[in-house]
C-alpha cells in the first residue's frame, strides 16, 4: 500500500467571476497547505480572474468559454486523471470553504473508509449555515435521495469534496452540469461508491455573488429533483460496477 | 375531393421545396445526416398530393372524421418528432463541445509550461 504523504493530491478551485477572493482563497492556501498541489479552474470569467492567475502565477485551466461549475469540476478531474493523481479534492473559489478541514477530508479516503468524501456543514451545525429557505430546500434534496438510494447525505449541495482514484475516473468521464452536486453523489451511490460525510464549517462568502439568485432556486429544485430521478433511473436498469477494489 | 387547381399549387410548393433541400445539401448547409428526415416528409407530402385518397383512408382507420383535422395531427406530431430530435443533436454537441473545451484548457496549459521550460 501506497504511504498516505506519497499520495499525489489535487485541489481543483473552479473560479466563475471569482476576482475579488480568488487570489486570497490560492495564496492562504498556499501558506497554510503547501504540501498539496492546486488546480484553479477559470471558467470563462468576464472580469479578471485570469489576468490575476496569471499576474500571481497560479497553477490554472483556462475555460476559454463559460461552462457552469460542472464543466470547470470535470475539467479538473480530467486534469487530475491524465496527471495520475491519487485523490482530487473540489473546492470553491469563493472563500466559503476552509483548507484548515481539508486533512479531515482526506482521512476516510487514506483509511479507505470511504470513495467520496463530501464536506458537512449540517453534521455538527457549526459556522455558516446558510438561509432557512436555502436549508429546507437541501432537506428536501436530501430526503430524495435517502428515498431513492437509501443512502442518507444531509448537505448533498457541499461542493467541498474528496474522491479517491477511482471516482476521478468515473468524473472524468461522466459529470453532470447545470447544479451538479447532489447528482453527483447519486452517480457516487449509483456506481457503488462509498459516499461519507465529515463535519466542516463553512463561511459566508467573501466577496462577489452566489450563483443562485432566487430567482434561480424554483428552476434550481426542479432541475435537480428531475436529475437525480433520471440519474436513479437510468442506473437503477443497469446498476454501475466497481471498477477497481 | 381537393379542387384541381388547389392541387396545382400544392405540386408546385412541393416541388419548390425539394428543390431548397437540394439548394441547401449543394450549398453544404445541411448535413444530408440531418436531411433525411425532411426528404421524407416531403415525400409523404408529395405522395398525398398525388393520391389524396390515400390520406383519406389513413384518417378513417385512425377514427378521425375531418380530413383536414386528420392533416394537422399528423403534421403537428412529425413536427414535434423533428423537434425532438434537433433538441438531442443539440444535447449531443453541447457534451461534444464541452469535452473540445476542457481538452483545449488542458493543452493550452501543458503549451505554457513547456514554454516555460524552454525560457529557462
Amino acid at each position: 500500500m501506497m504511504e498516505d504523504r506519497k499520495k499525489k493530491i489535487l485541489v481543483i478551485i473552479p473560479a466563475y467571476n471569482e476576482a475579488e477572493n480568488i487570489v486570497h482563497v490560492v495564496s492562504h492556501m498556499m501558506e497554510t497547505a503547501p504540501q498539496y498541489d492546486y488546480l484553479v479552474v477559470n471558467d470563462g470569467s468576464t472580469d479578471n480572474t485570469l489576468e490575476l492567475c496569471k499576474r500571481e502565477k497560479f497553477h490554472y485551466l483556462d475555460l476559454p468559454i463559460n461552462m457552469g461549475i460542472g464543466g470547470a469540476v470535470q475539467a479538473g478531474y480530467i486534469y487530475a486523471y491524465k496527471n495520475d493523481y491519487d485523490i482530487a479534492v473540489q473546492m470553491d473559489g469563493d472563500g466559503q470553504h476552509d483548507i484548515a478541514y481539508l486533512d479531515q477530508l482526506l482521512q476516510p479516503l487514506f483509511k479507505k473508509e470511504a470513495d467520496v468524501v463530501i464536506g458537512s456543514r449540517f453534521l455538527e451545525k457549526e459556522g455558516f449555515q446558510s438561509s432557512a429557505s436555502r436549508r429546507m430546500g437541501i432537506n428536501i434534496l436530501s430526503l430524495l435521495i435517502r428515498l431513492t438510494t437509501g443512502k442518507r447525505i444531509m448537505d448533498v449541495t457541499s461542493g467541498y469534496r474528496a474522491v479517491n482514484r477511482m471516482f476521478i475516473d468515473i468524473y472524468s468521464k461522466d459529470y453532470p452540469t447545470d447544479y451538479p452536486e447532489p447528482e453527483a453523489i447519486v452517480e457516487a451511490i449509483m456506481h457503488l461508491g462509498v459516499v461519507k460525510e465529515v463535519p466542516v464549517q463553512m463561511r459566508a462568502r467573501e466577496g462577489g455573488i452566489s450563483s443562485i439568485t432566487f430567482k434561480k432556486s424554483i428552476y434550481y429544485m426542479i432541475k435537480v429533483t428531475l436529475a437525480i430521478l433520471v440519474c436513479r433511473l437510468s442506473y437503477g436498469v443497469r446498476r454501475g460496477k466497481r471498477t477497481q477494489e | 375531393m381537393i379542387p384541381s387547381n388547389l392541387r396545382v399549387v400544392l405540386i408546385v410548393l412541393v416541388i419548390s421545396y425539394f428543390i431548397v433541400i437540394l439548394y441547401f445539401l449543394k450549398e453544404k448547409a445541411l448535413n444530408l445526416k440531418y436531411t433525411l428526415l425532411w426528404l421524407v416528409a416531403g415525400l409523404v407530402m408529395g405522395i398525398l398530393v398525388v393520391v389524396p385518397e390515400l390520406l383519406t383512408k389513413i384518417i378513417r382507420i385512425f377514427g378521425i372524421q375531418d380530413n383536414m383535422n386528420g392533416l394537422f395531427i399528423f403534421s403537428i406530431g412529425f413536427i414535434i418528432l423533428i423537434l425532438l430530435s434537433l433538441t438531442s443533436i443539440a444535447s449531443r454537441q453541447n457534451r461534444k463541445l464541452r469535452t473540445l473545451t476542457q481538452e483545449l484548457a488542458i493543452l493550452d496549459k501543458r503549451v505554457r509550461e513547456l514554454e516555460q521550460d524552454e525560457k529557462r
